[in-house]
């Protein structure tokens, strides 16, 4: 699997916002990547060294009422976590 | 910040104010405080998100927008405090710069000013009011004449004749209009229904029919009349002509309103003449005077208060016929660009009277204003409750206030002009 395949989007929440301050970035990334290739991908895209992954598999979920009643997609996000000094910016600017 | 104010034409201030960066940024900070409450952002709880998430979310620009909204009012008004200016109306304000420093323009209206001429040199002389003879003759013949009842008269239709008519009109076989014992007014040059009608009817005698054709004139005010023509058909089947009374003690008496005599009657008549004429030469007197005044004076007043001046106007205007008249068929610019003359000069006398109080130190007082309000109730007869209410408002009361200085001030100057014939 290609680099940039592994990563599909950084995860913006409160949550993820204030794991930053740790050095802990969150992602959500291809379901059959594992952490080497995580780590690898990050590493490449952002020019960072990173110290740890931790990967949370995401459910399906039921959604919707009645007839339109489905399941979202299942998908896994990795939280990375960087070695002390080293940060990622999401957003060019400020 | 930093701040420069300039003095220009009309009574108006320039200022150009320059905010330093950190009130910029103090002022984004809020404007992000402000906004970060009732913006939802995808993954934050409401007033959660950071505030580089909400610039994404909004645009820089939105940021920006919503922080000059507070920025600029606060920086003008802390502005207008520091250089002690006193400003009459809202600024306009333009923005020089706004990324990254904030540079802004206002244009603030400042109290005008009024430089009066010496109204103490100017002298007029009130014009000696004469009600000439036949002007109360004139009076007399009128009042005769509307007291006159009509009366049967066996003779042609005359101008001044009230008749009663049956009325035809058609159009090529096609009856367009027919009125029986229809009661019509003959008078000269009446332009109803058509121009020339009440001419052809003079001569006709009672009884008599005549049929006679006329065009409506091409510009009638009704277009789908205008430029036809139509043939009357009409027959008089009664005229009445006015029997003018004798002007007598008797008449006098008629009237129902106390004259024991003829002579009494034309003694009343030549006093409400004079009367009238008086009015008519002290209003004269007083346009003189202040005329010649605003003439020695020099006004120097900000644009906003001839728009709000023709704003009053306007409004005015939307109540009485006249004004109907005038704004018939013009658009709200037209019609404002037409008064602008008018509101003009009524501004100008508004200072520069407003001045001549200021110095003379003319003031009208509260019991001035309620003796007012009685004498107008009083002449209201009926309805005086009514006005009194009316004037218990705070507004309606200023307004009568303002009326009875600016008379007050009119009366001081014609004194003061009147009395100048001697120094």
């Amino acid at each position: 699997m290609h680099v940039l395949e592994v990563l599909r989007r950084p995860i913006i929440t409160e949550k993820s916002t204030a794991l930053q301050e740790q050095g802990k970035y969150t992602f959500e990334v291809a379901r059959d990547a594992n952490k080497q290739q995580i780590k690898q991908a990050v590493e490449q895209a952002f020019k960072v060294e990173v110290a740890k992954v931790n990967v949370i598999a995401v459910p399906p979920k039921w959604r919707g009422p009645g007839r339109r009643r489905g399941k979202t997609s299942p998908s896994r996000k990795a939280i990375v976590t960087l070695k002390p000094g080293h940060k990622i910016e999401f957003f060019e600017g400020v | 910040m930093k701040v420069s104010s300039q003095r220009i034409e009309n009574s108006q201030v320039v200022l150009r104010v320059e905010a330093e960066p950190e009130e910029v940024e103090h002022s984004l900070e809020e404007a992000y405080r402000h906004l970060v409450k009732r913006i939802d952002v995808a993954g934050f709880r409401r007033g959660k998100a950071p505030r580089m998430m909400l610039e994404r979310y909004l645009g820089k620009e939105a940021l920006r927008e919503e922080a000059l909204e507070h920025l600029v009012p606060e920086l003008l008004s802390r502005a207008l405090e520091q250089e002690g200016i006193d400003a009459i109306a809202q600024p306009q304000i333009e923005i020089v710069e706004s990324d990254p420093g904030v540079v802004f323009q206002a244009t603030l209206p400042v109290r005008p000013t009024v430089e009066l001429g010496n109204y103490r040199e100017i002298s007029v002389a009130p014009e000696p009011v004469e009600v000439a003879e036949e002007e109360v003759e004139k009076a007399l013949e009128q009042i005769r004449y509307e007291h006159a009842p009509w009366q049967p008269a066996e003779r042609p239709i005359q101008f001044g004749d009230l008749v009663t008519i049956d009325i035809k009109v058609t159009q090529s076989d096609n009856t367009v209009l027919e009125r029986k014992d229809l009661q019509y007014q003959v008078l000269s040059e009446f332009p109803f229904p058509v121009p020339g009608f009440a001419e052809r009817l003079e001569g006709v005698e009672k009884g008599q029919q005549k049929e006679f054709s006329i065009s409506f004139p091409p510009d009638h005010e009704r277009r789908e009349l205008a430029g036809k023509e139509y043939l009357f058909t009409v027959t008089a089947s009664e005229v009445k002509e006015k029997k003018l009374p004798e002007l007598d003690d008797e008449f006098a008496k008629s009237l129902g309103q106390g004259f024991d005599d003829l002579e009494s009657l034309r003694q009343r008549v030549a006093s409400n003449l004079r009367a009238m004429a008086e009015e008519r030469a002290r209003k004269r007197l007083e346009e003189t005077v202040v005329e010649a005044l605003v003439e020695r004076s020099k006004v120097e007043f900000p644009p906003i208060l001839v728009e709000r001046e023709i704003d009053l106007l306007v409004k005015e205007g939307e109540k009485s016929v006249e004004g109907h008249l005038r704004s018939r068929g013009r658009s709200e610019e037209e019609l404002r660009e037409e008064l602008r003359p008018q509101a003009t000069k009524r501004l100008i006398r508004s200072l520069v009277l407003g001045k001549v109080a200021e110095e003379e130190k003319i003031e009208v007082t509260a019991a001035e204003v309620d003796e007012e309000v009685e004498a107008l109730a009083q002449g209201a007869g009926e309805r005086g409750e009514e006005l009194r209410r009316v004037f218990r408002s705070e507004e309606a009361r200023q307004s009568l206030e303002d009326l009875l200085l600016t008379r007050k001030t009119v009366r001081r100057l014609v004194e003061i002009a009147s009395a100048g014939e001697t120094k």
